[in-house]
């Protein structure tokens, strides 16, 4: 009877794998038909309909990775980010070394504001593995998770990822040109001007490079090159105010500076007697305001009384005939201004120049 | 459960070992005992019901495809066609073919282990199976798991009557299928074994318990061999981050408790109307139930056809707003309700959790949105609701906590479950005096057992009835002289005699004096006492067990466990029967 009992079974067990084949056949058909009309929304970004699609095709194939990931694509889209993560979180428990899973989670954690997450996550989708166009795609999630350091202010992270990132970029100059905006937002200006000027080792007419190389040169005091970079980035494109703007200060710097060499002493004592004359305008218009308003104006009052003092002797001939005065009114000069720039804001026009004048010979005074 | 006497076997005649293999027939007999062939029994039953479980999942799909569409989004024609149609059919089926397939099938498993001594007939599990697949395909607000609970115990009681087991083992077959049935239909083995005890059997005993997990085991090796081993949802992280968030747990099962009273209280007063109404309307019942179903789900709510786990488990991911989940709890109730009475076969496993899920994760919501301090999430909270339901309306308070347990896979969710399930029970008990299961059973006309009411039922205790010792207590040792002279003052006429410190003899005034008059007063009490000592009951004991010895002794000593021979009490049969008839009064 029990072998009687053990052959039913197994007819029984036979039959139902017959069946078994018959529906899993059918689901996975079913499967097919709904996900491929998903992807066909999707790609045509409606949203809506690829996760009404997607959602069908899970009903016959619930752990299907291929359809969770492209629902949680398609909830992405739709901003449906709760449900999305718990999709991808499944997939990721799955396959942790999924490139794209991690990525999509990072975006979501960054979205969210859980940034330590998101950091990780896209730490995994930079070092994981991506079916296809991996160098690609690493450095599209490398890229997105120097944008988030740089936003959170981790710049020596996003430094170390940037070079990484530098090592990787070969001869692309839009990735060398964005690697030398990250440099410049970390502050790492000669890093960025290096990626910069590799962006225009291949195109010499990118406006953007151009822009960014001289932006940086300027930041790093190198107004002779600045000035050569963003005249070329403004003569391609006018419409590029801050570059015009930056232009001309670097300008002004050049003009200004009494230091500079290869010049007259006639010309470097007007230049003192001009740079000597803005400060004291500056001086005035900055006191007048403070000294009524706010504070005693003891700092202010001390340097008009200074600037007075020395303006008698500001002249051509005296300049001429003391050397040491030249020094003495370019200290006065720049103390002014810096003075001025902490209690009145930061200046433009000549007066930013002097107090760029002033920080680049920082060292020699 | 007791091993059989060999004479009982008569049954397992049948049973003849192949020519060759064994050499005696005694061998062979005494190998396979009844017991352990009912073990061997179970497994096959396991595996049975596990392809039949498979099977009527592949039936509720193909019903589902053919009936309703392959996608989500539904047209409205099917919406309203697809429950309406097939309710006809199903009341035809129901009335003219399969009058036990009625109902969600927990009852029928009681019923033949209860009346029936586990007897189903084998066209209830066809009709199940048929009615139920294209009820729960075609919308109607049921579940697969008590018709799958029925099948395998319609199975079940069909094998065992294919192997002529014992009165007493085909009465214990049935309950053994439907642990293996609903274990198959919950993925969840220990789950179906702890409700078919708690709900069905009532009793834990070594010899069932055995039997029911190996039907369940071997059933559930079956199902996942076919559909897989994947949980019917997918479990969110659970976290409970401060205790304090067990008030809002407890809130939950408070809202729990309310809303299974209302499930319940529902069932109760729609369902004897709709058996009342005349006979030619059941014909149309379930047709207008699902056409009202179809209306729901045509106006913005088809997440109430079937059995909805996906939809369970998309609230777990917290797809839906707290007030739309809210919303679907209540129409999932009132689905339910129309798809239950008018008598469409189906279970009410799957909307009960559907149910608690959705309103899980509504309080939850609700909690959030006005204490956004609480770190709630809808998956936990709609993991612990399904769990409070199944306390709540259910009323299978143990098997609710392993249930949740069980189906998350979490261990540090059990805290809030039991806070929960703890607040449902007690206010669905208190509120609702007849679980669910018993309600059924009455409006049906049966008197089976309540196991909520036998779990709950006072016991009485040997303590209860004892009176303390009245008279002296002779020692065997003394001369029979000595003896009468002790009793002298004494009205009591029956005697506890110590004969050691252990073992206890009783003797009567008046067997004392005839034997002293007749010249022996120089003997012992103990030569008076038969070879059989009178045994001892401790106070803990049932007093049932009293009831075993007090019609053979006139007294029984009660003694101490932590010292045999501390005297507590005396126990005649008086005093046990007296203390019944006060039991029975009170």
């Amino acid at each position: 009877m029990l072998a009687l009992l053990a052959a039913l079974a197994v007819a029984c067990f036979l039959v139902v794998t017959g069946l078994s084949h018959a529906y899993e056949q059918q689901r996975e058909s079913l499967g097919t038909r709904w996900f491929s009309r998903g992807v066909a929304d999707q790609n045509a970004k409606r949203f809506d309909a690829a996760v009404t699609d997607f959602r069908a095709a899970l009903l016959y194939s619930r752990e299907n990775y291929a359809y969770q990931l492209n629902l949680a694509e398609a909830l992405i889209g739709m901003k449906h980010l709760g449900e999305a993560s718990a999709y991808l979180l499944n997939l990721w428990d799955r396959q942790p070394d999924d490139g794209l899973v991690n990525l999509e989670l990072a975006r979501i954690a960054a979205q969210q504001g859980k940034n330590d997450q998101a950091i990780r996550y896209y730490h995994g989708a930079v070092n994981d593995v991506w079916p296809r166009d991996q160098e690609f795609q690493r450095r599209t999630a490398r890229v997105e998770l120097i944008e988030l350091l740089l936003r959170l202010d981790q710049t020596a992270d996003a430094q170390s990822e940037l070079i990484a990132l530098e090592a990787n970029a070969g001869d692309n100059p839009e990735l060398q040109k964005q690697i030398g905006d990250f440099f410049a937002r970390a502050g790492d200006f000669d890093h960025a001007l290096v990626s910069y000027n590799a962006a225009l080792k291949s195109d010499k007419r990118n406006e953007a490079a151009l822009a960014g190389a001289g932006e940086a040169a300027f930041e790093l005091q190198r107004y002779f090159l600045a000035q050569h970079d963003l005249q070329a980035a403004t003569a391609l494109n006018p419409q590029d105010t801050q570059s015009a703007e930056r232009l001309k200060t670097a300008e002004l710097v050049l003009q200004m500076d009494p230091y500079r060499r290869q010049i007259s002493a006639v010309e470097r004592n007007r230049l003192v007697m001009h740079a000597f004359a803005t400060a004291g305008q500056r001086l005035q218009a900055c006191t007048t305001p403070a000294s009524a308003a706010t504070a005693p104006a003891s700092p202010n009052s001390d340097l008009t009384k200074e600037w007075s003092a020395l303006k008698p002797r500001i002249t051509a001939r005296d300049l001429l005939r003391d050397p040491d005065l030249l020094d003495s009114a370019m200290n006065l000069v720049f103390r002014i201004e810096r003075s001025m720039s902490g209690a009145c804001g930061t200046p433009s026009g000549p007066d930013l120049a002097l107090l760029l004048i002033a920080k680049l010979h920082e060292g020699n005074s | 459960m007791g091993t059989q006497p060999d004479s009982q076997i008569t049954s397992l005649d049948e049973i003849q070992p192949p020519a060759g293999w064994m050499h005696s027939r005694e061998l062979w007999r005494a190998f396979f005992r009844e017991d352990r062939f009912f073990l061997v029994l179970s497994v096959f039953i396991g595996v049975f019901s596990g392809l039949a479980v498979v099977c009527f999942r592949y039936a509720i799909d193909w019903s589902r495809l053919y009936l309703l569409g392959t996608g989500v989004v539904l047209t409205p024609l099917r919406l309203l066609l697809a429950p309406s149609l097939a309710g006809l059919v199903i009341a035809v089926l129901v009335i003219h073919f399969f009058p036990r397939a009625r109902g969600s099938g927990v009852n029928q498993t009681k019923a033949a282990l209860y009346i029936y001594n586990g007897y189903i007939p084998f066209r209830t599990a066809i009709g199940k199976f048929i009615t139920a697949a294209l009820a729960i395909g075609s919308g109607h607000s049921l579940g697969p798991e008590d018709p799958s609970l029925q099948i395998g115990a319609c199975l079940a009681s069909a094998l065992g009557r294919r192997m002529r087991l014992s009165r007493e083992r085909m009465r214990l077959i049935a309950p053994v299928g439907a642990a293996a049935g609903l274990a198959a239909a919950f993925n969840a083995p220990i789950s179906a074994v702890l409700f078919v005890i708690e709900e069905v059997i009532g009793r834990w005993t070594a010899g069932i318990l055995g039997s029911v997990v190996l039907s369940a085991v071997s059933s559930v090796v079956i199902m996942r061999w076919f559909l897989g081993s994947e949980p019917l949802f997918r479990i969110p992280a659970v976290e409970l981050r401060r205790p304090s968030e067990l008030i809002a747990y407890a809130i939950l099962g408070v809202v729990g408790g309310l809303a299974s009273v209302v499930f319940a209280g529902g069932i109760a007063t729609l369902r004897p109307r709709c058996k009342a109404l005349p006979r030619w309307t059941q014909y149309f019942q379930p047709a207008i139930a699902g056409l009202l179903i179809g209306i729901i789900a045509m106006l913005g709510a088809p997440q109430v056809m079937g059995a909805g786990y996906e939809y369970i488990d998309q609230a777990m991911h917290g797809q839906f707003t707290w007030e739309f989940l809210a919303i679907l709890a209540g129409l999932k109730i009132l689905a339910t309700l129309l798809s239950f009475v008018s008598g469409t076969p189906g279970g009410m496993f799957a909307p009960t959790l559907f149910i608690g899920a959705m309103l899980g994760a509504a309080v939850g919501g609700a909690e959030h949105y006005l204490l956004p301090q609480l770190s709630i999430s809808p998956g936990t909270y709609a993991l612990v609701g399904m769990g409070v339901l199944f306390a709540g309306f259910l009323r299978v308070p143990m098997t609710s906590v392993f249930m949740v347990l069980e189906v998350s896979g979490n261990y540090s969710i059990i805290v809030p479950v039991i806070v929960a399930n703890t607040f449902a029970y007690v206010i669905s008990r208190g509120l609702q005096p007849l679980a669910i299961f018993d309600l059924l059973t009455r409006q049906d006309g049966l008197e089976l057992p309540s196991m909520e009411e036998q779990r709950e039922e006072d016991v009485l205790h040997v303590e209860d009835a004892m009176q303390p010792v009245q008279g002296p207590v002779l020692d065997a040792a003394l001369s029979l002289e000595q003896a009468l002279r002790a009793l002298d003052h004494s009205e009591f006429e029956q005697l506890l005699v110590r004969v050691r410190s252990n073992a206890w003899g009783v003797v009567t005034k008046e067997q004392l004096q005839k034997e002293a008059s007749a010249g022996k007063a120089t003997a012992n009490v103990g030569s008076l006492l038969s070879d059989q000592t009178v045994p001892y009951l401790h106070p803990d004991l049932p007093l049932e067990v009293a009831l075993r010895y007090v019609d053979r002794w006139p007294l029984i000593p009660v003694v101490s466990r932590a010292n045999f021979g501390q005297l507590e009490g005396v126990i005649s049969q008086a005093d046990v029967l007296r203390r019944y008839r006060e039991f029975g009064e009170g």
